[in-house]
């Protein structure tokens, strides 16, 4: 007989090389990825980029056009999902609707050809934990959304997994119901100490869940880090202007040390940066992220010395512990989230000309250069 | 200036077409209901109104012949048929709507091939056959070339119902199953075949109806012996009394009842799946 996963075996991913083609156009290309045993890690990214192949390819339903995937130490490409030992919930549950939840619960069970009693027992036991056994002859379309993703919770766990893949689990809920099962998946996985790799576009959940956030662009991985690494010190302009809560600025390097950049701005200033190992060259372009909410704002136009830019504001938005302030740049976007405390202290409108300024421990050097086009569907969020 | 609010009132259209409605209302089920009725006319023997002595005797007449044809058995003709369209049909449309869900080479093209004697004329189709037959020496029977015959109306019927509810068959359904382990022979038993079930049923539906009151592909296709459609276009032609009514009422009623065993059965499984 084939071996069954047990939660003793590690569920450490490894992806190697990996491509998938569909027709002549990749969807991933060339990833390599390593997910730890027993974390949880989010695959983010706008819509297209992939994350779902990569999770699809890992949960045994596609198959890659070159590469290899490892679960463990075990080469999984072309085996079962059962055999891999993942089990993957779908972004619509997939719920057999004409099963009862028990049945559902218990499919998996009865494919292996167990008994009715004892499936039925192990199937109630499961249902107990994720607390719907009152719900047990129900059908899916008589539960609500939270009820029927857990009942594919449970559905999925009796498989006993060592890596459970989740695509878009969240996306089909309500808002506070998202927050709510956000926290569950995130005891859930603690408890189980199996790995967890969750797709979402949506990086406030990739940071509040995540071990291991991994963003990816257009079939490439542009970062994989911890979720502080990410947010703090995103690598490239895209991941800062996906993530958010970053302001991207493009200058040319004027002076380089061993520890600090200097970088002279279009608009005549300059700003100043640790030195880290992202490339930075005499004379050459380069791009950095500010932090939105390290940002000062002083009244008036006049920008001198290092780290400040000025501009007129163009919108505020009240957002409860801080306010908004894009501000327009010589054409260009800046944001400032101000604490509601020093902004009410100094409230500044539509029209006013401020500046902004910032300390050199909160730039960052981003390996590219920023082309403006990357994707930033949190532009107008309040992140 | 009045106070009271005020929500309209219908639009002219909606007696336009309400009166249109109801026009074909008493199109469809008067003529009905008139044969229904003059199916219990008395000893008089009139086809017409009104209705004289009402009595069962027409009835009686239809299962022990006298002087109408062989409607008896004609019937155990027709239901068999009927039956066997049945089950071919359900069985090719449901195979080939799940071949169709995959792109193929060729798919298009054999598609609009099957599609297309859906707009071949019945009669023509009918000669057709016939004259192929006698070419291969065969001789013609309900069984053989009138099944062929009904197959080529049922079959395109059957496959655009599958096509349409496999349309709606969320592949992510087999995934889950392949999840958890199932084969792909499970996964059709417990899964896809339990979902589209419904549509099976409609396809079922389709194929006895439509093989049970075909009369231009049944024309020169079943061969001595009449279906009951052809037998009942004899009767006009030959015979002059109201059992003509009483069969009438007699095929109209088998049809509402497997009509009625579809519908419900499929209410029974929705309401299963979702009180």
């Amino acid at each position: 007989m084939n071996k069954t996963a047990t939660k003793t075996e590690s569920g450490e991913i490894r992806l190697v090389n990996v491509s998938k083609k569909f027709g002549p156009s990749y969807a991933v290309q060339n990833i390599n990825l390593t997910i730890p045993h027993g974390s949880y890690c989010c695959l983010l990214g706008p819509s297209g980029c992939g994350k779902t192949t990569i999770l699809r390819m890992i949960a045994g339903h596609e198959t890659p056009s070159s590469g290899e995937i490892f679960i463990g130490d075990q080469m999984v490409v072309g085996k079962s999902p059962v055999e891999r030992g993942t089990a993957m919930m779908f972004q619509s549950y997939a719920l057999f609707p004409h099963l009862t939840i028990l049945d559902n619960v218990a499919f998996y069970l009865k494919m292996r050809g167990v008994g009715r009693d004892e499936r039925r027992q192990r199937a109630e036991e499961m249902l107990r934990r994720v607390q719907l056994h009152h719900l047990k002859d129900r059908m899916p379309a008589q539960l609500s959304g939270g009820q029927q993703q857990r009942v594919a919770l449970a559905r999925s766990l009796i498989t006993n997994p060592r890596v459970l893949l989740l695509d878009e689990p969240l996306s089909a809920l309500d808002e506070f119901l998202r927050l709510k099962m956000r926290g569950e998946l995130k005891s859930l996985q603690h408890e189980l100490g199996i790995t967890f790799v969750h797709v979402t576009h949506t990086q406030p959940e990739a940071i509040a869940l995540a071990d291991m956030v991994v963003v990816m662009d257009t079939g490439r991985i542009d970062q994989a880090d911890s979720a502080k690494e990410i947010f703090n010190s995103p690598r490239t302009p895209y991941v800062a202007r996906f993530m958010g809560g970053q302001n991207v600025l493009t200058g040319t390097v004027s002076q380089i040390s061993d520890k600090v950049v200097y970088i002279g701005h279009a608009g005549g200033g300059t700003f100043e940066a640790t030195r880290t190992d992202m490339p930075a060259e005499q004379g050459k372009p380069i791009s950095i992220a500010v932090r939105r909410d390290r940002i000062r704002l002083r009244r008036g136009s006049g920008a001198s010395g290092v780290n400040q830019i000025s501009g007129v504001v163009e919108a505020t938005e009240y957002q409860g512990s801080f306010v908004k302030v894009t501000i327009d740049v010589g054409g260009d976007v800046f944001v400032a989230n101000v604490s509601d405390a020093d902004y009410f202290a100094e409230p500044v409108d539509r029209g006013d000309a401020v500046t902004a300024q910032w300390a050199a421990a909160d730039v960052h050097l981003l390996s590219k250069l920023d082309t403006g086009a990357a994707g930033d569907p949190y532009a107008n969020a309040t992140h | 200036m009045s106070s009271s609010p005020s929500y309209g009132p219908r639009p002219w259209t909606f007696y336009v077409l309400a009166a249109l409605f109801t026009l074909f209302v008493i199109f469809l089920y008067g003529p009905m209901i008139g044969v229904l009725i003059l199916s219990f006319q008395g000893p008089s023997a009139s086809l017409v109104f009104p209705l004289r002595d009402p009595s069962l005797m027409w009835f009686d007449e239809l299962f022990n012949p006298r002087r109408t044809g062989d409607v008896v058995g004609a019937f155990y003709r027709s239901l068999p048929l009927a039956g066997i369209v049945m089950l071919l049909t359900v069985l090719v449309s449901v195979t080939a709507g799940f071949a169709f869900r995959r792109r193929f080479w060729g798919s298009t093209a054999i598609f609009y091939t099957a599609i297309a004697s859906l707009i071949v004329p019945g009669l023509v189709l009918s000669i057709g056959i016939l004259v192929t037959f006698r070419y291969l020496g065969q001789s013609a029977s309900w069984y053989t070339s009138g099944l062929g015959a009904h197959l080529s109306w049922s079959l395109p019927f059957g496959l655009l119902i599958m096509f349409a509810v496999l349309g709606r068959l969320n592949p992510s359904y087999e995934e889950a199953a392949y999840d958890l382990g199932a084969t792909k022979w499970q996964t059709v038993k417990e899964v896809v075949v339990p979902i589209v079930f419904p549509g099976m049923i409609a396809v079922a539906l389709f194929g006895f109806t439509l093989s049970y009151d075909e009369f231009p592909r049944s024309w020169l296709t079943v061969g001595s012996k009449n279906t009951l459609p052809l037998e009942i276009w004899t009767m006009t032609t030959n015979v002059t009394s109201p059992a003509l009514y009483a069969l009438g009422t007699v095929t109209t009623v088998v049809s509402f009842i497997v009509i009625a065993i579809a519908l419900s059965s499929i209410i029974l499984i929705q309401r299963k799946r979702s009180s």
